[in-house]
């Protein structure tokens, strides 16, 4: 288990070099310049040198590079060119919000999407499983903006049931120590911003949770089918033992593997939607934030945002592997 | 019973074929007939809609919009006017062109790419299946969004390079994949067969290995078209569409229409529906092969 790790921990650096040697040549091969995007369409000549000067444009490529690996390496990610704040205090700032908004979408897609599925699975065949599946195609097949455009347009806009844009109300001036708002909220003591936060994270959290919920209903059914036919359920049936145990101890936990692996991969995908998410909800996260870097030629922000992104998914995607290994006896003995 | 029975009943199974008997699954299932309805409709309208769309879908008649943003459907405009007064429904059938095009151009460079390096590292193996698979590991640990996005900033908005970015992202998905399959096929006993009898490297892969490790790509390929139609939703909903006015687009449609949600929100829910019923009809069909392929579920109707 441990080899498996470690070897795991080693693949991820050729990823890292590689991923950010196409980040950075990506980012020159973009047409414009940041000193142009930093200064306008007036910009006089001599305000671009010094611009491209300060930013260490004017250098050779690969001293560029180098420059960039060694301060990324010591953890600074250099100033955002447009708000000239330093990226890492963005990203302190930023990161917790699709977090939270990731964490919330996936907590709905599990609480709904298992169940589900588990109960179609059992109804195999029937009205209800027959629905499961449409529904979870529909699902699938609904882009992410709209559903939250609609979301937006019914709880918000008319029935008014909840806020339509932003993380927490802007009269509520409370602290935030983490930045993550509800946990700020809880830990502080101010019940209202905490309560606040939540409402502001439900239809956000909807919109981003239906193609998960989709997929995890669709596996878990697929789970449950599968293992309902092993011998050991037959045996357990056999020995006399109750319906609800052999569904919660026999099937229920076997089924579970392959759907373990789905979570973890979806919670990566995730930000893909979280993009669209923040942007219709006016969410202040990492999605908007790149997306929004890319159209200002921001590439400070782009530079690190991303790898940082892409290391966030890559350890995501390692301890799914790892925990996979862990409750799958199969992998863990051999 | 004796050996030479065995193997006429083996043989009279396999004659079945595994498209043969695909094909014929698929007929059966009521979730693939209604993705080919769907699909064929969308396909229809598509190449047609020059021939059957009532307005041109860029005139504008201001008359129209006089009383303020926007009429809704009526018997001369079925799916109500847009903001610039122009007829919806027309819109509409146009915006499948753009989806159309879009989408099986940016699954063909998808496929293509994704087949080379795929097959290339499955078969072949060690030092370059190792190199290229990390390659694909680097593409893949960029949010696929984000990357499309950074390949139009790269190349500039047009329909072409938004065709390069889907497509682009979804490589890696189809060299994995195809490598699995190649990997898994390639310790066959046909394969020692035809190796055995001096069949060369690459026709053993062209003819005996990719026939049969087909069929996951396949399947893959038509979930692609419907990722494919709502990835270029989103990247108009962000600013990064189409830049030509003259085609209309469903996504755009649908971004446009944000600021009339209020009095017309038919203008967003229509091209919304749009997208939704033909990335479902892709999806259905997808679905409906996965199971019609699935060599585990062979022979057993």
């Amino acid at each position: 288990m441990l080899r498996f790790i470690v070897r795991r921990l080693l693949l991820l650096v050729p990823i890292l070099i590689g991923l950010s040697i196409l980040i950075f040549l990506w980012i020159r091969a973009l047409p414009g310049s940041p000193a142009q995007a930093l200064l306008g369409e007036r910009a006089t000549p001599a305000a671009i040198v010094q611009i491209r000067h300060q930013y260490g444009l004017d250098k050779p490529l690969y001293v560029q590079y180098l420059r960039y690996v060694d301060t990324t390496v010591h953890g600074n990610f250099g100033t955002s060119i447009v708000s000239r704040r330093p990226v890492t205090t963005e990203l302190r700032e930023r990161f917790p919000a699709t977090v939270e908004l990731s964490v919330a979408a996936m907590l709905f897609a599990i609480m709904f999407g298992i169940p589900l599925g588990f109960l179609a699975a059992k109804r195999y065949g029937t009205v209800f499983d027959h629905a499961s599946l449409v529904g979870s195609l529909i699902g699938v097949s609904t882009p992410i903006f709209f559903l939250a455009l609609i979301l937006k347009y019914v709880f918000a806009v008319r029935l008014g049931w909840l806020p339509s844009i932003g993380r927490q109300d802007v009269l509520l001036d409370t602290p935030h120590p983490t930045n993550f708002y509800v946990l700020d909220g809880i830990v502080t003591g101010h019940w209202v911003a905490a309560w606040d936060a939540v409402k502001h994270l439900i239809l956000p959290a909807l919109a981003l949770g239906s193609i998960p919920l989709a997929i995890i209903a669709r596996i878990t059914r697929a789970a449950a089918l599968d293992v309902q036919n092993e011998d050991y359920v037959r045996t357990a049936r056999a020995k006399g033992l109750p319906p609800h145990t052999v569904d919660s101890r026999h099937i229920f936990r076997n089924a579970m593997l392959p759907v373990s692996t789905i979570i973890g991969l979806q919670t990566g995908l995730l930000l893909s939607g979280a993009v669209l998410t923040e942007t219709v909800f006016a969410l202040p996260g990492i999605g908007s934030w790149l997306a929004n870097a890319i159209f200002n030629r921001d590439y400070p922000v782009i530079q690190g945002g991303i790898l940082f992104t892409a290391l966030v998914f890559v350890t995501v995607n390692l301890l799914v592997d790892i925990s996979y290994g862990i409750i799958n006896p199969r992998i863990r003995l051999s | 019973m004796s050996v030479a029975h065995i193997e006429l009943v083996e043989l009279d199974e396999a004659s079945g074929g595994l498209w043969s008997e695909a094909w014929r699954r698929l007929r059966r299932n009521p979730g693939a007939i209604v993705g080919f309805g769907f699909v064929a409709l969308f396909v229809f309208v598509g190449i047609f809609a020059p021939l059957i769309s009532p307005h041109s879908p860029l005139d504008q008649n201001l008359a129209l919009i006089a009383k303020g943003c926007c009429p809704g459907p009526s018997v001369h405009h079925l799916f109500g006017i847009d903001d610039l007064g122009r007829d919806e429904f027309s819109r509409v059938l146009y915006g499948a062109r753009s989806s159309l095009i879009i989408g099986v151009v940016a699954v063909a460079v998808a496929l293509s790419a994704g087949l080379v390096i795929g097959g290339v590292a499955g078969y072949v193996g060690g030092i370059i299946d190792s190199a290229l698979m990390r390659m694909m590991d680097v593409m893949l640990a960029i949010p696929g969004l984000l990357f499309a996005i950074g390949i139009v900033a790269m190349l500039g908005p047009s329909l072409l390079h938004i065709m390069i970015a889907i497509g682009v992202t979804n490589i890696p998905i189809f060299a994995r994949l195809l490598r699995g399959s190649i990997l898994a096929q390639r310790e066959n006993d046909f394969v020692l067969a035809a190796r055995s009898v001096g069949v060369p490297r690459h026709s053993i892969l062209v003819s005996h290995i990719l026939p049969n490790a087909i069929s996951p790509v396949i399947v893959q390929g038509t979930l692609a078209l419907a990722t494919a139609i709502i990835d270029v939703a989103g990247l108009s909903f962000l600013g990064l569409g189409d830049p030509n006015p003259a085609r209309p687009e469903w996504g755009q449609m649908l971004t446009n229409s944000n600021a009339y949600l209020q009095n017309a929100p038919f203008l967003a829910i229509i091209p919304g529906l749009a997208i939704v019923v033909s990335a479902l009809g892709f999806n259905l069909i997808g679905d409906a092969l996965r199971e019609a392929l699935d060599p585990k579920l062979r022979g057993r109707d």
